[in-house]
């Protein structure tokens, strides 16, 4: 397993600003696709960062050469799927199909991605429903409150800032196809172009078609957006969301921690976390789902760190109403525990062999392989990163993780929110 | 050398093959097993699946078997916390993707394993078979949780009206309840109760065993006649869930009044058992209204914005089953105005059958989700699982033959024989402020 990827994945640069990273597997006919460029939210213009969202979910309604109905005919003839969305940085992708179709469907994404229509008609249509699902999310217990953290933890404009859900349906709808074209034509194209595909595939074949297809496009971002915001001071906030009719409250303990996963720390951060709330064998489902049956599900991560941006650490749970105070209390005296005791040898090992082993459980699919690859990739690591990764987990001290978890955590300045019905 | 006696491993009886897959009894308990090698990954997935579920309970104990799942993590004899080889640190340590799921015909535990730790899945499996623990002081803390994840499901709009459909739908036959029960039945159904259930569907001839992935056929079947092969099999038969649903005489319809933001619409009509030939064309009929943004009704209701989405599903179950499309509804539109518009649309395929066109769209889909539920060795088993649950597993490795074989004519047919008004339950979710 030690060179198991940098063996397998080829790495190319078919067109300037394009990188390729190509897994052929023992997978029969199947190939799955991902693939990102540099012109996410962050690339809007700041008054409304929802115009990226709008542009990648045009790119489906139709091109210069096909109307929506052959867009997704070609696709659907043949039983493949390409899909976008919008993350902080990127316009990202992520597609299947049968290995015979696999011409089809890249001139498709090409033409796509290169010509896109934007007829004011669609963009009308498309609102509609973005709004009638943002209509819906206000229902969403574990979705608001995890907007109510963010908008705790960060200041606006930073890229784990969550604007409310009535705020994000005014952006939408202020969206026009002149704002669109100019973005696309300002920020889509080569230079932070990457393309992962795994599978029943030829790394030729594909560096020949893209190469094709992506010849000569415009020059768009070659690095991510930096941004010098820093999230809000911590300090212990209270915030309860009520949404009628729930029988289960969503909750949240979080704060920010101040570190991207550049830094030193992250890693032994990671474990830390993982040993308090990773899994089912984590601290927190052994002890308030497992022993005292409050919750179904509880679990802790370190989130939002990519590209340099000061990430924070959340645990979320699900309590009946009458249990809420009860959770809320044994899930902090867990983190409490946690962070006066620090963890053991002994869990500290154990999720050790967890993470090497699920490494390997990871290339049961083709699926899972194309987005890790991608997400690699994205944060400027070689191939030889995802070989080495359990070597780093390894690496990681007992020391290094007790004396991170004192460093970066502040177990009484916790942010509380919850979502739902509450008793009285 | 003939087939059989090319694969005759002592102890087992071999049955059958079919798209690769073989399937053999262990002689001395009559135990089901499945196997499909595949070397393209250092991973290998075992799961047992117990032929008992939701459609197994009746009154006063519904949930049952997905309370049980939940106590079959509690421990058994070799594998539990006071031995310091609890199930889930056992398995998660090493890295496996483990779970288990109830639904209305099974109950199936599985661990996906780096393909060095097989024998780790097959020994837990084979000990909780008949030897989990199963305690009072168990259930206690677990029936909470089990609560809750009921309770979350009613956070749902979907799934409360999904229920109170198939709760209309049928009334005698046991899928009128949902696989997590009533919540006064999770909450009261005794641990005694729950042993019984326990003692009398948790037999190795009440089960079927998977190996799929990186393994060597050989050793595998050594390993669980190793481990299963300890078991006797049940001194009493398995008990056969005898309730028909009467006939269903006319239209039915459900409201459901909850807070809530937006609309749904369900339009649910009977199917039959999930064997029956008429099947095939059924799922073909659901691609052609549903699947895909050229789909018929995509492309009158979500194209022009009367809805965010929609979707259908006509899984095949044992017994009998339901087409059910479901509209969530933009704010501004009304329940009434997209329902005439769904069954418009079946009216028109009544009458005028399909294109050509639309046949060949639908099984490309159908084409590629089974190469796709054969990417890797837990998607082949999560789909061979829902298979051997209706009773044939070869329903998984011939489903493309049958769908191959589907005609036009055959999805006319079926529309016009099954989404019928007198057979159809139609249920609203109206959101209250």
């Amino acid at each position: 397993m030690n060179n198991y990827f940098s063996e397998k994945i080829v790495v190319d640069e078919p067109e300037a600003g394009l990188s390729t990273f190509v897994m052929p597997t023992g997978a029969k006919d199947v190939i799955t696709f991902a693939g990102s460029l540099l012109c996410g939210a962050l690339y809007s213009p700041k008054k409304n960062r929802e115009i990226s969202s709008l542009t990648s979910g045009m790119l489906d309604k139709g091109t210069n050469n096909k109307d929506k109905f052959e867009v997704s005919d070609t696709l659907e003839s043949v039983g493949a799927e390409i899909n976008f969305f919008t993350t902080a940085h990127h316009l990202q992708f992520t597609g299947y199909c049968l290995k015979n179709d696999l011409e089809t469907v890249l001139c498709l994404l090409a033409e796509q991605l290169r010509e896109p229509l934007f007829s004011d008609e669609e963009l009308s249509t498309l609102k509609k429903r973005l709004i009638g699902n943002l209509e819906r999310t206000k229902e969403d217990t574990k979705k608001q409150a995890m907007i109510g953290l963010l908008r705790d933890l960060y200041p606006p404009h930073h890229p784990n800032y969550a604007h409310t859900t009535n705020t994000k349906i005014e952006l939408v709808s202020s969206v026009s196809t002149k704002e669109i074209r100019a973005l696309h034509k300002k920020t889509y194209g080569l230079g932070g172009f990457n393309f992962s595909a795994a599978g029943d595939v030829s790394p030729n074949t594909i560096n020949a078609l893209l190469k094709e297809q992506f010849s000569g496009w415009k020059d768009g971002a070659k690095k991510p957006y930096q941004l010098n915001l820093k999230a809000r001071p911590v300090k212990p906030k209270e915030r309860r969301i009520p949404i009628s009719d729930k029988q289960s409250i969503d909750m949240y303990l979080g704060q920010a921690i101040g570190i991207d996963r550049q830094h030193k720390d992250y890693y032994p951060l990671r474990m830390a976390v993982y040993v308090l709330g990773g899994n089912f064998s984590a601290r927190l489902m052994q002890t308030v789902r497992d022993e005292a049956g409050l919750t179904y599900g509880i679990g802790s991560s370190v989130l939002g760190t990519n590209f340099g941006s000061d990430g924070y650490w959340s645990t979320w749970a699900t309590f009946a109403p009458a249990l809420l105070e009860k959770g809320r209390e044994m899930t902090q005296n867990q983190i409490s525990k946690w962070y006066n005791k620090g963890i053991t040898e002994n869990e500290l090992n154990a999720k050790k062999t967890t993470i090497t082993g699920t490494y390997q459980v990871g290339l049961d699919s083709t699926g899972g392989l194309a987005g890790r690859i991608l997400s690699n990739a994205e944060q400027g690591e070689k191939i030889e990163h995802l070989d080495k990764y359990p070597e780093i987990i390894n690496n990681i001290s007992l020391d290094k993780v007790n004396k991170t978890i004192k460093k970066h955590i502040k177990p009484k300045e916790l942010t509380f929110v919850a979502a739902g019905t509450f008793v009285d | 050398m003939s087939q059989k006696n090319k694969k005759k491993e002592p102890g087992f009886k071999f049955i059958k093959t079919s798209g690769g897959i073989e399937e053999y009894h262990l002689e001395s308990n009559n135990l089901r097993i499945l196997t499909l090698e595949d070397h393209s990954a250092p991973v290998a997935t075992f799961m047992v699946t117990y032929h008992v579920g939701s459609r197994n309970e009746a009154i006063g104990y519904t949930g049952a078997t997905h309370l049980l799942e939940h106590l079959m993590f509690k421990g058994s004899k070799k594998f539990n916390k006071e031995k310091n080889t609890a199930i889930w640190s056992e398995l998660q340590n090493i890295g496996a993707q483990i779970n288990a799921t109830t639904w209305n015909d099974r109950t199936n535990y599985f661990e996906v394993v780096p393909s060095e730790h097989l024998e780790r899945a097959i020994a837990i499996e084979a000990d909780r078979m008949r030897h989990a623990f199963l305690k009072d002081e168990d259930r206690q803390p677990e029936m909470t949780v089990v609560r809750n994840e009921f309770e979350r499901g009613e956070n749902s709009p979907f799934d409360v009206l999904d229920k109170n459909i198939w709760a209309t739908a049928y009334q005698a036959h046991p899928y009128h309840h949902s696989t997590i029960g009533w919540r006064s039945d999770i909450e009261n159904v005794s641990t005694k109760r729950l042993q019984e259930f326990y003692n009398m569907y948790y037999w190795p001839n009440n089960a079927t065993v998977t190996v799929i992935g990186d393994f060597e056929k050989k050793r595998a079947l050594a390993l669980i006649k190793k481990h299963f092969g300890v078991h006797p099999s049940s001194q009493h038969a398995i008990p056969a869930m005898y309730t028909e649903e009467p006939e269903q005489e006319g239209p039915r319809r459900i409201i459901v009044k909850r807070g809530g933001q937006t609309g749904i619409v369900g339009i649910g009509h009977k199917t039959p058992e999930g064997l029956n030939k008429d099947t095939y064309a059924l799922q073909v009929l659901g691609k052609i209204l549903t699947e895909g943004k050229v789909s018929k009704l995509y492309k009158r209701i979500v194209d022009p914005g009367l809805a965010t989405s929609l979707f259908m599903y006509d899984f095949p179950f044992k017994d009998c089953g339901m087409f059910i499309s479901y509209v969530f509804l933009t704010p501004e539109t009304d329940h009434n105005s997209v329902e005439e518009i769904v069954l418009q649309e079946y009216k028109q395929i009544i009458k005028e059958g399909i294109k050509q066109k639309e046949l060949n769209r639908a099984k490309a889909q159908i084409n590629a989700n089974v190469a796709f539920s054969r990417d890797g060795s837990y998607a082949v088993a999560s789909a061979l699982n829902e298979a051997i649950a209706i009773g044939d597993w070869t329903f998984y490795s011939t489903f493309m033959d049958h769908i191959k074989k589907v005609s036009r004519k055959d999805v006319q047919r079926v529309a016009e024989k099954y989404l019928i008004e007198d057979q159809s339950t139609i249920g609203w979710f109206i959101p209250q402020d």
